[in-house]
């Protein structure tokens, strides 16, 4: 090469290094933030988490799945938050993912983070073939190319040239089962299949009959299901996951977090009852392994695995981790028992068949607890940094649900509610609303009228008399409607019941 | 591995510095190795086809180049087209001509039912097999000598660049190239880089941005109006435009970085005259191969004026044809077919020259209504159906609801589009490569900013393939 070409090609390459600089300051404040929120907007659920966490929970569907007839809808972060009451405990939800998704999420936890502790889901049947190369991952994956720790400029060229795991739904299918062939299944007994697929195939083509003696398809098929979701041995070299959770125990380490892994509950009554023996001896086994690898690593495992009954999992012809009300409250006492060790002076028995709160207070900081959370707004605040905002198309400002029969009878007499709330101009829909429900009857809905009184933060108070005819019921709903146009703030409410 | 992904933006500057870095004699043992490496990475068994073929192809040049007799030579020419033809009807109109003999069977009461195949097309059988069978007829017909060197045969069959969507190369033209020595050239270098990055720029910024719109339509047409129809059929005109110029362009610029010249796929079709101009202007591998072994040996326009239209018909149905498994695809060549009819009587009729200044009013006002025609006729190759092509037509012509209002379409994609649009008439019988060579320095280098930031910031991210690898 002569010295002209030299020279023109280092010329190039100062100009592309300038270029690529200049790009990147130009990305970065002008498209990036742009791009996240069309791209990657599930970052917003970990800049929501307020930066006073003492306790962060991170999981997919399990924490806020509800069964529709639970008088207790909250997910098992806030339950948690029953046990230390003096804890701020929050919680980040991404459905249908897992520990690759979750490591990315963590490290996006600010450095001004006050957290101390850290609970993750570890969730046994994502470990298997089939959510490994399930049909979300590329969404999934998509999903978390901007968030990855390089510069933006850099991750939107990945971005834009497919740098994630793409693959078709069919390909993802041939990735499974080839799996399902390729792991053989080892038993410390004779077992009669070498793998899934033996095992499946064993299992559909067997006789599981109904009560009038004829195939039971649908069992059968559930039966199926099962091996598929637990018929796996967790290789802890290979399997994805626990590269993943890995990597989240080295971010702990480094970012100095207590780390907590949930073992979650599985049908494991259900699981015996279809298929015996053989599919609980591979639960259980991938449960030690996790338990015993983890625990070395200095991880607290809490394990869940067969704490919560068959009649408590929501999804009855499926398997998932989603609970109802009971299964929930079980997990969320189980892990803060667990967790207790890190915070003894401030955990608080609690039992959830007997215990009760009557004072509910929230400025809207910790947008976790109460429902209508999407409401949370940084425009205005009494107190903190944000309120409630409400009008146009959000009519229900952020909303108490407490199951008030928890309450003994002669303990709940009235309803008092103090709140502070703002309007942007003449407001003559807002009304604060009780609403009590009952299985079985009419619920009861008591409207008061909140007056206007100008542009500034006003205080507004209301006491509901709880009647005789009330206090059988089961729910209590506290909120302020707003249908009308005007926008307006809630911040500060108070309710105390009493 | 597509043009767009990272895969390929690792794998080209390996395959081309292993290329100048290899003594020439063994060159052809690298690039046949990145070209099976190249489209096992779409399916690794559908190699076994490629090869199949390869072998079939060489062992029939070579037998038909021992005898002088047409006569003899026949049996292995039949051999080559049975076998190419053979796979490609296999795998991509078996479904196709039983789901129509399954409706006749319905039709007309009889219970036989022919099963339907389940796998998916090979990427690019439609073209390799094209590439073979023009290698095939040439040795058949003399043109030709039969390729005696089993590694270079291959690597015209499968060279990587233009293996899965072409352009479809003549192996006069293809392979005396791979053979020849190619020391690097910084020339070849920079135009390569000049064509893949605006190949880039108008497959990811313009075609990607525009199929999110056009998408939109074809999935529900009758939530639109008029209007946004008719924006988005003028858009997917532009799309599949951008799309596959953009493959042809990043794939002649890949070649010529090694010093290959394939030949040019497209030059401006919007801007042709009328549908005749179009189709010299549009997928020009294609097209003149159709010409070549299909046309032209049918006895082209010399014939008598029925023997014509026959002629020209059976060259657009084929072309239909070729594209896809589907009436739409037929109805669309036929519908060439119509409009080059009317064209060529009603230029007679009104003795409308050939030829204008290009720029002319005369021009643009022709071109304009070229753009409207093949505008038209897309709307059945988009169409995944007959019906669904009549209700875009519908709703075009009933629907004026302007409070409907669904389509939201970014400025960014407009401005790009407008880009877009004025790039190709300032490109009017050149090409990217060339034309920036005449900018000064300064605002050269501001254009390939320009074009390097929009395909990392602009471009459409999801998973949109090449329009043409479905072919």
């Amino acid at each position: 090469m002569d010295r002209l070409l030299v020279k023109n090609i280092a010329i190039r390459i100062i100009y592309l290094v300038l270029f690529l600089v200049l790009s990147n300051y130009i990305y970065s404040n002008w498209f990036f933030e742009k791009d996240i929120q069309e791209y990657s907007p599930v970052i917003n659920r970990v800049r929501s988490v307020p930066n006073d966490a003492d306790i962060i929970y991170i999981g997919e569907s399990s924490n806020t799945t509800f069964r529709d007839n639970d008088i207790d809808k909250r997910p098992i972060s806030a339950m948690i938050a029953d046990f230390f009451p003096k804890l701020n405990v929050y919680g980040i939800t991404k459905e249908a993912s897992h520990s690759g998704i979750y490591k990315i999420l963590l490290s996006k936890i600010p450095k001004e983070n006050t957290l101390k502790t850290l609970v993750v889901t570890l969730n046994l049947r994502s470990f298997n073939a089939q959510w490994i190369y399930s049909d979300l991952e590329t969404p999934l994956q998509k999903s978390m190319v901007l968030l990855k720790p390089y510069p933006p400029l850099y991750n939107r060229f990945m971005l834009s040239f497919k740098a994630y795991d793409i693959k078709t739904n069919r390909e993802r299918e041939a990735q499974f089962k080839k799996q399902w062939v390729k792991a053989e299944l080892v038993f410390p007994y004779k077992f009669p299949y070498k793998n899934v697929k033996e095992w499946d195939g064993g299992v559909y083509h067997s006789n599981i009959l109904d009560s009038e003696g004829k195939k039971d398809y649908a069992k059968t098929e559930l039966s199926c299901h099962f091996i598929k979701a637990y018929g796996f041995q967790i290789d802890t070299l290979t399997n994805p996951r626990i590269k993943d959770f890995n990597d989240i125990v080295e971010l702990a380490k480094k970012r100095n977090w207590n780390l907590v892994f949930n073992l979650m509950a599985e049908n494991t009554e259900k699981a015996e009852k279809l298929l015996g023996k053989d599919i609980i001896y591979l639960m259980k086994s991938n449960r030690e392994l996790l338990k015993k690898y983890y625990t070395n690593k200095g991880v607290l495992v809490v394990d869940n695995l067969t704490l919560v009954k068959d009649e408590d999992y929501i999804d009855q012809d499926w398997t998932t981790e989603h609970y109802a009300e009971r299964g929930r409250h079980i997990i969320a006492a189980n892990v803060s028992k667990a967790i207790s060790v890190f915070y003894k002076k401030y955990y608080k028995q609690i039992d959830y068949k007997s215990t009760y709160k009557t004072y509910f207070f929230n400025n809207c900081e910790n947008s976790a607890i109460w429902n209508q959370s999407q409401t949370i707004s940084s425009d205005f605040a009494y107190s903190g940094n944000k309120s409630s905002k409400i009008g146009k198309q959000d009519y229900y400002s952020i909303t108490l649900e407490y199951p008030i029969n928890a309450i003994p009878d002669s303990l709940k007499n009235e309803i008092i509610v103090n709140l502070m709330y703002k309007a942007d101009n003449v407001n003559k829909d807002l009304k604060l609303v009780f609403e009590f429900h009952k299985k079985g009857a009419n619920s009861i809905t008591k409207y008061y009228d909140i007056e206007y009184k100008n542009n500034n933060w006003t205080k507004f108070s209301a006491i509901c008399t709880i009647t005789d005819d009330i206090k059988s019921y089961d729910l209590l709903k506290v909120y302020v409607l707003n249908k009308g146009s005007v926008i307006t703030y809630i911040d500060d409410f108070e309710i105390v019941i009493n | 591995m597509l043009f767009n992904t990272i895969s390929f933006v690792i794998f080209l500057p390996i395959v081309i510095i292993l290329y100048f870095l290899l003594p020439h004699k063994y060159r052809w043992i690298l690039l046949l190795a990145a070209s099976y490496f190249f489209y096992m990475s779409w399916k690794l068994e559908y190699i076994v086809l490629i090869v199949f073929s390869t072998l079939i192809d060489y062992i029939s040049g070579i037998q038909m180049e021992k005898y002088k007799s047409k006569s003899k030579r026949l049996p292995f020419l039949i051999l080559s087209l049975i076998t190419n033809l053979g796979l490609l009807f296999f795998f991509k109109y078996f479904n196709f001509v039983s789901e129509n003999f399954n409706n006749l069977f319905h039709y007309y009461s009889i219970s036989t039912e022919i099963p339907l195949m389940n796998f998916l097309l090979p990427v690019g059988i439609s073209f390799y097999t094209f590439q073979t069978l023009s290698y095939s007829i040439d040795v058949y017909y003399g043109r030709q000598k039969a390729e005696k060197h089993l590694g270079y045969f291959a690597l015209y069959v499968s060279f990587f660049p233009q293996l899965v969507a072409g352009p479809i190369e003549r192996f006069s033209q293809l392979t005396p190239q791979l053979k020849a020595k190619h020391d690097f050239s910084y020339k070849n270098l920079i135009n390569g880089l000049r064509l893949i990055v605006y190949g880039l720029f108008i497959k990811m910024v313009i075609a990607d941005n525009l199929s999110k719109i056009v998408d939109q339509i074809y999935a529900s047409p009758e939530k639109f109006n008029s209007l946004d129809i008719l924006t988005g059929i003028s858009f997917y005109s532009f799309q599949i435009y951008s799309d596959f110029y953009g493959y042809s362009i990043i794939a002649i610029g890949s070649a010529l970085i090694m010093g290959i010249k394939l030949m040019d796929n497209f030059k401006t079709p919007y801007m042709s005259k009328n549908i005749a101009e179009f189709w010299q202007r549009w997928h020009i591998s294609l097209s003149t191969w159709f010409r070549d072994y299909l046309y032209l040996p049918m006895g082209g326009n010399r014939v008598t004026q029925k023997k014509w239209v026959f002629n020209i018909f059976v060259v657009f149905i084929v072309s239909g044809i070729w594209h896809g498994a589907n009436w739409t695809f037929i109805i669309w060549g036929a519908l060439y077919g119509v409009v080059y009819m009317l064209e060529t009587l009603v230029n007679k009729a009104f003795k409308i020259k050939k030829e204008y200044k290009p720029y002319s009013l005369t021009h643009i006002l022709l071109a304009l209504k070229t753009f409207v025609f093949v505008t038209i006729i897309w709307v059945f190759f988009r169409s995944q159906s007959f019906n669904e092509a009549i209700l875009i037509f519908k709703n075009i012509l009933t629907n004026y609801n302007v409070n409907i209002d669904m389509l939201n379409i970014p400025v960014t994609t407009w401005t790009f589009l407008v880009f877009f649009i004025i790039s190709d008439i300032v490109l009017y019988n050149s090409r990217f490569d060339k034309w920036i060579n005449n900018i000064p320095l300064l605002p050269r280098w501001l254009i390939y900013s320009l074009l390097i930031f929009s395909i990392i910031v602009f471009a459409g991210v999801d998973n949109f393939s090449f329009i043409y690898f479905q072919f």
